[in-house]
């Protein structure tokens, strides 16, 4: 059994909210870069960017993170994909905004940190999640939430963006 | 339906058929390009001191039903229509807009080639008009003699705070002059809504340890309002999340160092395309305004540009750039008109809702 908790406008009203929220808290988008956690945060990521971009007529950069080589969940082989699809980028001294589609128990983002390390020491770390389900085993919070979903643990969340799935909504669905 | 005159202050006179009241009214003309809600739009508190010019040819074919109110008092001072439509249908309720006009006293016209004069309206500033029994030389003298007051706001706004209960979140409500549908849109979302006179200072609204504040819309220009209502919103934004439109944009804009102008002809009308900047969509709203907040007068420091008219490229939306406040210049409540833009109450509850995390 499924359910519709976000359809595309609220999505929308969630990503623009946090755009100018980032805006708040970062004082405009200067020494701004944002990370997106591959594969869904990824274009949640550039769709904020891109709003940014249009209202303070800046580019702001966009890096895919991939998490694979930190995960503590699954064994590690010696080609574990690269941390970041942009070699050269240096996140030493910069403000980062982290993004993911679901905040769940905080492992994606604690293999996420270990990531970034890889990059560079930026000056801060702010993580905006479009999902905030609850249930976290780590000492996370998010900065920027979409949406408070309380769930249960057996519970899944499932969230499409147009870019991959072809229609931008979050659902739960009850196993 | 017995013979009366409209006559301009720049000394036109159009021949047409009363209805509604017999009362001598004098105003600024305004014209409304809305095809449908004339009952929404008589019923705006913004139509105070303003006679309105109805493009839409035929008016009062739907009668007057008690869910398109958008106050209790109608300050309108008149009507003018190409056609009056006796006959009306709505499944609503009975009542006629001639009868209705009459219980309000609020006169109106018929007959009128309002094509023709909105094309004046547009050519000329704004004017000033009468609807009178009689288009002698006397009837002009007292026209141009008028003076209309710049006072609309505190004698249209409630005078004491009132409740409109709810079991959701918390809200003060300004009332500039008040408009029905910001209410329904509130109570749709489960709100508890505390609505207060205009001149209620941060002090009084913070008392009430509400969780967020919404500036109505409101007839006049944003400059006879005093200083204490733009300290009042300078010292509230930076404690709640704050949703202002109309007037109450218009002075959010200037509480935050912008500039308002007066334009040149009044807009009312649902037709123009409006871009949302941060996400490139086109909507429509309902609009009504007189004045348009400056864009050179806008601090970019302070305040992002978040909508724009593409017809006539006024300012339509801003928000700050430090706190959770932001204002839009149309009527959101979509009371008439597209409801486009109704989402923007539920954003304005997520402020809310992101603030008490």
């Amino acid at each position: 059994m499924s359910k519709v908790v976000v359809d595309k406008m609220a999505m929308q009203r969630a990503l623009t909210r946090i755009t100018y929220e980032i805006i708040e808290k970062n004082k405009g988008v200067n020494n701004l870069v944002i990370l997106g956690i591959k594969t869904r945060g990824v274009y949640l990521a550039k769709r904020i960017a891109n709003r940014l971009q249009k209202l303070e007529n800046k580019e702001v950069p966009v890096v895919q993170l991939d998490i694979t080589k930190y995960r503590d969940d699954v064994k590690h082989t010696a080609d574990d994909p690269k941390v970041a699809d942009d070699d050269k980028i240096s996140l030493d001294n910069r403000n980062v905004i982290l993004v993911d589609d679901v905040l769940f128990t905080g492992r994606t983002i604690k293999s996420a940190f270990s990531a970034i390390s890889e990059l560079g020491r930026p000056d801060n770390i702010r993580l905006a999640v479009l999902i905030d389900r609850g249930h976290r085993e780590l000492p996370i919070r998010a900065d920027f939430v979409g949406k408070n979903i309380p769930t249960s643990r057996t519970e899944k969340i499932k969230v499409q963006v147009n870019e991959i799935d072809g229609k931008d909504s979050v659902e739960i669905i009850d196993k | 339906m017995a013979t009366r005159y409209l006559i301009l202050e720049d000394g036109t006179s159009y021949k047409g058929k009363a209805f509604g009241s017999q009362a001598t009214t004098t105003g600024e003309i305004v014209v409304n390009s809305n095809m449908l809600g004339y009952q929404e739009i008589i019923t705006n508190q913004i139509y105070h001191n303003q006679i309105i010019t109805f493009t839409q040819p035929s008016i009062g074919n739907t009668g007057i039903n008690h869910k398109s109110f958008e106050s209790i008092i109608t300050n309108a001072k008149g009507i003018i229509v190409r056609e009056y439509s006796n006959i009306s249908t709505n499944r609503l309720g009975n009542l006629t807009l001639d009868r209705f006009l009459k219980q309000h006293n609020i006169p109106g016209i018929a007959g009128i080639d309002t094509r023709e004069l909105t094309h004046r309206i547009r050519r000329n500033k704004s004017m000033k008009a009468s609807i009178v029994d009689v288009n002698d030389e006397h009837a002009f003298d007292q026209l141009n003699a008028a003076v209309l007051t710049n006072q609309q706001v505190k004698q249209v706004s409630t005078k004491a705070p009132f409740p409109n209960t709810g079991d959701g979140y918390n809200i003060i409500l300004i009332d500039f002059g008040l408009k029905y549908g910001i209410l329904r849109r509130l109570a749709e979302l489960d709100c508890n809504v505390i609505v207060m006179p205009w001149n209620t200072s941060s002090k009084e609204i913070m008392d009430l340890d509400p969780d967020g504040v919404i500036l109505s819309t409101g007839p006049g220009s944003p400059n006879d309002l005093p200083e204490s209502v733009l300290n009042m919103i300078r010292e509230t934004q930076e404690k709640l999340p704050m949703f202002a439109m109309g007037l109450g944009h218009e002075l959010f804009a200037l509480a935050n160092g912008a500039e308002t102008y007066k334009l040149k002809v009044e807009h009312h009308g649902s037709n123009h395309p409006i871009r949302q900047i941060i996400t490139n969509q086109i909507i429509y709203a309902s609009q009504s305004q007189g004045y348009a907040v400056d864009p050179k007068s806008i601090k970019h420091d302070q305040l992002l540009i978040t909508f724009i008219d593409l017809v006539n490229g006024t300012v339509q939306g801003i928000r700050h750039r430090d706190f959770p406040s932001f204002s839009v210049q149309f009527s959101p409540d979509g009371g008439p008109g597209p409801e486009d833009t109704v989402d923007l109450f539920e954003e304005f509850l997520e402020n809310v809702s992101s603030q008490r995390r």
